[in-house]
């Protein structure tokens, strides 16, 4: 407390004065109920012209903020339900798109087998007709050479022994 | 030494004056002017204030608007926190205009260099300096607080002088002295006391070094409206909910 | 004004404010240190208790100011005069 020393000069001082005029600390008069009067005046006027005006602006502030949250709350909500709607179906689209990949994937696997599969066939069949004709061939072959085989075969004979004992 | 301190009163700031009043006559009744043209001053500064705050009213508030609507949640929360969320709403203009009042009063008194203007007899100051008003202040609160219990309670509020025991009953009757009185006193003290050092320190030393105090005078003023409000509203709020859980404090 | 009762005002005056301000001086000082306790043992309710402390401050200090007023009263309202 500064006061305590401070008070020393003051007394000092406020004694010096008193002997000029005699001081009235607690003076009550007509201040005290006119002062009264015009607080409650003041409450009456401050409340008209502040409290209540600016407190309607404040809760109605106050509404419009919760009102605000309340209507972001539930767009919030209406999102978050579109967003696992369109999950779900992402998902069950994702599913359908791969059993199509897979039946696509088989049936190209079955027509590409069955492809390969009759290739092969008609491959075979045009080998063995290529062997038949290639055997048949052969066979003409060895038996229009047979006769040419005998004539060779005897001038070979001729040549190496001779004509006169050849016959 | 008697003649050096006349010197230093002779000083244009530093004049130590207590207890010398500027007379009004009205009829038959003394008033105290300079207490009056202060008042004036602090009801008018809020008025003008109030009607700058709400004559254009926006839901996104700026400048005065936005001081004013942080004055009133500020009295709002002070008064919810002493009186409750069910019951503070109709007290809020009385406890708002208790405090508003008394802290634009005293920083008035330590803020504005009213000694420039010369008076015949006295010198402007706080309002709060003058026992009229401080008692006026806490007169109206003992009333308010009556005036909450005898509604919510009606006779039944003086069942309380009663609580918690029988004989409890002068003490309880005393309270109801002793409250207005250390409210009223204790507002004036701290105030004339302030106005008094920071008299004594630019009386001794009438440059930078009462700058502290001054400051300190601020602060103190601040606060002294905040506990005039808050024991308003504990008093109000100890009438409506009974004598119980009210704290006991002089 | 009598010059002893004078004397006896000043000097009861100086001794309301400086005995009015042992006791709160003794609490304030507690109430203080508690509060630094509990900031420094809760530092999350540090502007609350500032708040409290404020407050109980300040009813502290009244009783200071009561001696004041007496004092006030002896020098500037002296019933003896």
């Amino acid at each position: 407390m500064i006061s305590q020393w401070s008070l020393l000069l003051t007394t000092a001082v406020a004694v010096v004065e008193e002997v000029e005029e005699k001081g009235k600390l607690f003076d009550f008069d007509a201040t005290l109920p006119l002062m009264m009067i015009q607080l409650v005046v003041l409450v009456l006027v401050l409340d008209a012209l502040f409290y209540k005006p600016l407190g309607k602006v404040l809760d109605d502030r106050a509404d419009y903020i919760r009102g605000g949250l309340g209507e972001a709350k539930a767009r919030l909500a209406e999102a978050e339900e579109l967003k696992t709607k369109y999950e779900t179906e992402l998902a069950q689209t994702r599913r359908e798109a791969n059993t199509v990949i897979a039946t696509a994937k088989a049936d190209a696997q079955k027509i590409a087998a069955g492809q390969i599969a009759e290739t092969q066939q008609a491959a075979q069949v045009q080998r063995e007709q290529a062997q038949q004709e290639i055997d048949k061939q052969k066979q003409s072959a060895f038996a229009a050479l047979e006769p040419q085989i005998e004539a060779l075969s005897r001038q070979i004979l001729t040549k190496l022994l001779g004509a006169e004992l050849v016959k | 030494m008697l003649d050096g301190l006349n010197i230093t009163n002779s000083l244009p700031l530093a004049a130590l004056e207590v207890g010398r009043h500027l007379y009004w006559r009205l009829g038959n009744f003394q008033i105290h002017g300079q207490v009056f043209l202060t008042s004036w001053f602090v009801i008018g500064l809020l008025v003008i204030a109030a009607v700058a705050a709400t004559r254009n009213v926006q839901r996104i508030p700026r400048g005065i608007q936005n001081l004013m609507e942080y004055a009133l949640e500020y009295i709002r929360n002070l008064a919810k926190d002493q009186i409750g969320e069910k019951e503070y709403r109709p007290w809020v203009p009385f406890i708002g205009t208790l405090f508003l009042f008394i802290f634009l009063s005293n920083w008035s008194g330590a803020l504005l260099p009213w000694k420039l203007i010369h008076l015949p007899s006295g010198e402007l100051a706080a309002p709060t300096n003058d026992i009229n008003t401080t008692v006026a202040l806490a007169l109206l609160t003992s009333l308010a607080y009556f005036y909450a219990g005898f509604r919510k309670r009606g006779l039944g509020y003086m069942a309380k002088y009663l609580e918690p025991e029988p004989f409890m009953l002068p003490i309880n009757i005393l309270e109801d002295f002793t409250k207005p009185l250390s409210l009223s006193f204790r507002l004036f003290g701290n105030i004339l006391a302030d106005e008094l050092v920071v008299g004594v320190l630019v009386l001794l030393v009438p440059f930078i070094v009462p700058i502290p105090v001054m400051l300190l005078g601020l602060f103190t003023s601040a606060i002294q409206a905040l506990v005039f409000a808050t024991l308003a509203g504990v008093y109000i709020h100890e009438a409506l909910e009974g004598h119980g859980e009210g704290e006991e404090e002089h | 004004m009598n010059p002893t009762v004078a004397a006896a005002s000043v000097i009861a005056a100086a001794l309301a404010v400086g005995l009015a301000s042992i006791g709160p001086g003794i609490g304030q000082g507690n109430a203080a240190g508690q509060a630094v306790e509990g900031i420094a043992r809760q530092p999350e309710a540090e502007g609350k208790i500032r708040g409290t402390l404020i407050l109980s401050l300040a009813f502290m200090e009244s009783l200071t100011i009561y001696g004041l007023v007496v004092a006030l009263i002896l020098l500037f309202a002296n019933p003896f005069a």
